[in-house]
């Protein structure tokens, strides 16, 4: 795998976590599918796995893969499997609810678990159209962030506002740290991560490093 | 929690998992919880800080294995089969998105003192020392018997009926050493003992064909594993469940499997109380395993498996440094009756500190000494930096679950690979749902 070519493909990996109904499957479906079920309408997360999305970030082809945590935030059992191979987390929040921001921290130490440092985190204070019954204010927020070394930005799935911001602001942060997505840069084995997304091949199973391999066994081949 | 469930779940080992999934994906409610506050169960992978906890509690990991989450160490060894019954659900199911394999780098069997490569084709059988040179024309004529071998096509049955002569008669009528016989009954068609020698040879036929088209797929090995460990199994099945609904509850200390008069099941207790369901699934150690019977005895014990986790601080010797890697030794070898294994891994598979190499050694349990019995497999491993043993039992149902609505699933086994855990998953879908498992392709983004 050369160093990356401006033409080629960067496949990103995003995580969503946060609190239980604070809007990180709207955030998605705003951002990917333009839409936004009213609260009537939407339950908690059920049937969403992944989408994929792709933009072009300072001139590279990006390949989004965005990732929802079908429902298992609501116990705190997210899976470790969950956290692999992300190079981005957009951390929600409820600007309504004291509770979900109250809760950041846990989920910050979290992510000390299973992610590496370098890897970019936003914290979204989303629902900001219910600005009549905030409970956490915007300067606390963006204080918090900074400790956490993390972006900030505050938005509303509902009325669309800040959404493809908060997306695009990752993954112009991810870009500009090559040692995220450049394999020839990190010098770490990232090309075992065959796809961002690792949604690349329906149907079949994922070996990584084959190609390697077998190159190794016709020209190292002793016989 | 006032609902009412479909199904509850108990335990988060791979076999419940993949129930969870696949019966959340029927569209039924699930709920799987497990005590621990990891995923896994039985079949996790732990960190150091897990493991110490479970193997020397109270003791820190030093600091010179280096951090904590670069381990994932499994507690039972096992490879995924390249072209086994496993491939298949995570093939149908789709969870391979979550999850990135390896090939395993080799397979080596154990003979006379020396370990060498696996034979799993022609070309390699003429090359390998295990056979001398009458011995590998006559192997090379079995394998070509089995590789010619149609089941519609008498001319390529040369006399033999797969379905009524012993393994025995068709290794008699090739003229295969003892020796040959035991690397291919072992090695190849992974019996962990001899029994399988006089039964009808349809059995051993299709391991071997099992086992030489998984070793076809990649070239090095018959297996995979994924990246990260085999704990990654189980979570990516929990996570299927989720997303089709299911609720997943871990660090639940489950104290009461509650039934009603008839002893049929009503739900389960846990603290102050109680979810009901219609069924309940769970593996032995939710059912008494291990504890004296008070009622009803719903788990027996089959027999006890040890294995000894082995921290290495080089590969293997004679495994030209493979960076995987089965080794078998057949019973025959050491004197015993049931084979020993020795799986290992190393940080090219993401589950251990860069230069550290896991080596799992493991066999049935046949004397009241276990640890000198996996001695021959460890004195393979060179110098053992650490070591952590266990003795565990393999328990096993006492009944269906028909009756009483209770679904128990088995330990798992001293097999080197997953095609009985995914037998206990065919056996116990059926015993649920009163069909057969049949995978149907699933589309392939989830719409809501």
């Amino acid at each position: 795998m050369a160093p990356a070519a401006s033409q080629s493909t960067v496949n990103v990996k995003l995580l969503l976590i946060g609190n239980s109904s604070v809007g990180k499957s709207s955030m998605l479906l705003r951002f990917s599918d333009e839409q936004w079920l009213p609260e009537d309408e939407s339950s908690a997360t059920i049937g969403v796995d992944f989408r994929v999305h792709k933009m072009d970030v300072n001139g590279k082809k990006v390949k989004l893969s965005i990732w929802d945590t079908a429902g298992q935030e609501r116990f705190r059992t997210i899976t470790s499997s969950y956290y692999r191979g992300a190079q981005g987390i957009i951390l929600v929040y409820d600007v309504s609810s004291r509770e979900s921001f109250d809760a950041l921290p846990r989920w910050y130490s979290e992510l000390e678990t299973y992610v590496s440092d370098s890897v970019v985190k936003i914290l979204v204070g989303n629902k900001v159209d219910k600005e009549f019954s905030r409970q956490v204010p915007e300067a606390e927020a963006s204080a918090f962030a900074q400790r956490m070394n993390s972006l900030f930005i505050e938005a509303s799935a509902k009325t669309s506002i800040n959404v493809k911001e908060a997306f695009v602001s990752v993954v112009e942060k991810i870009i500009d740290t090559p040692e995220l997505w450049d394999s020839g840069v990190s010098g770490q084995s990232k090309g075992q991560r065959t796809d961002g997304g690792r949604g690349g091949v329906p149907g079949g199973v994922q070996v990584v490093g084959l190609s390697d391999d077998q190159a190794d066994q016709g020209g190292g081949c002793s016989c | 929690m006032d609902e009412e469930y479909d199904v509850i779940v108990l335990g988060t080992g791979l076999t419940e998992c993949i129930l969870s999934g696949l019966l959340s994906k029927e569209g039924k409610k699930v709920l799987h919880m497990d005590r621990n506050d990891y995923y896994g169960g039985e079949s996790a992978s732990l960190n150091l800080t897990q493991l110490y906890r479970q193997f020397r509690p109270g003791q820190e990991p030093p600091s010179e294995l280096g951090r904590d989450r670069d381990y994932a160490v499994d507690l039972v060894p096992k490879f995924i089969i390249a072209s086994g019954e496993l491939t298949q659900i995570l093939v149908h199911t789709d969870v391979t998105r979550y999850l990135e394999f390896k090939q395993i780098a080799g397979s080596f069997v154990y003979r006379d003192g020396r370990i060498s490569k696996v034979p799993s084709t022609e070309m390699e059988a003429v090359k390998s020392p295990l056979m001398g040179l009458f011995e590998k024309r006559r192997a090379k004529k079995f394998f070509e018997f089995l590789q010619n071998w149609k089941d519609e096509d008498p001319a390529t049955h040369q006399g033999v009926d797969l379905d009524k002569d012993s393994m025995k008669t068709v290794y008699e009528k090739f003229g295969l050493e003892p020796g040959t016989q035991d690397f291919i009954g072992h090695a190849m068609a992974l019996y962990l003992d001899d029994d399988y020698i006089t039964k009808p040879a349809r059995a051993t036929y299709t391991r071997i064909v099992l086992y030489t088209s998984s070793m076809a797929r990649y070239g090095k090995s018959p297996y995979i594993y994924p990246l990260y460990g085999l704990g990654e199994l189980p979570q990516s099945f929990a996570r299927l469940s989720a997303i089709y609904g299911g609720t997943y509850m871990l660090d639940k200390s489950i104290d009461e499997i509650v039934t009603d008069a008839q002893g049929k099941f009503v739900g389960v207790r846990s603290g102050g109380e109680t979810v009901k369901a219609k069924q309940v699934i769970g593996d032995p150690s939710y059912f008494g395993a291990g504890k004296q019977a008070e009622g009803k005895v719903r788990v027996v014990e089959e027999g006890k498996v040890v294995r000894a986790i082995c921290v290495l601080k080089h590969p293997i010797p004679e495994t030209d440094d493979s960076d995987s890697c089965q080794i078998i030794i057949p019973q025959n070898q050491v004197g015993r009756r049931n084979d020993i294994y020795i799986a290992m891994v190393s940080s090219t598979h993401n589950v251990c500190a860069k230069g550290i190499h896991i080596a799992i050694v493991s066999t049935i349990v046949e004397t009241d000494k276990p640890e000198l019995e996996i001695a021959p497999g460890l004195k393979l491993l060179g110098p053992i930096h650490d070591k952590f043993v266990s003795i565990s039992p393999v328990y096993t149902p006492t009944t269906t679950g028909q009756d009483d609505n209770v679904f128990i699933t088995r330990s798992y086994d001293a097999t080197s690979h997953f095609e009985t855990v995914v037998e206990d998953v065919q056996d116990v879908w059926k015993r649920v749902t009163g069909t057969d498992l049949v995978l149907k392709k699933q589309e392939l983004e989830v719409q809501q």
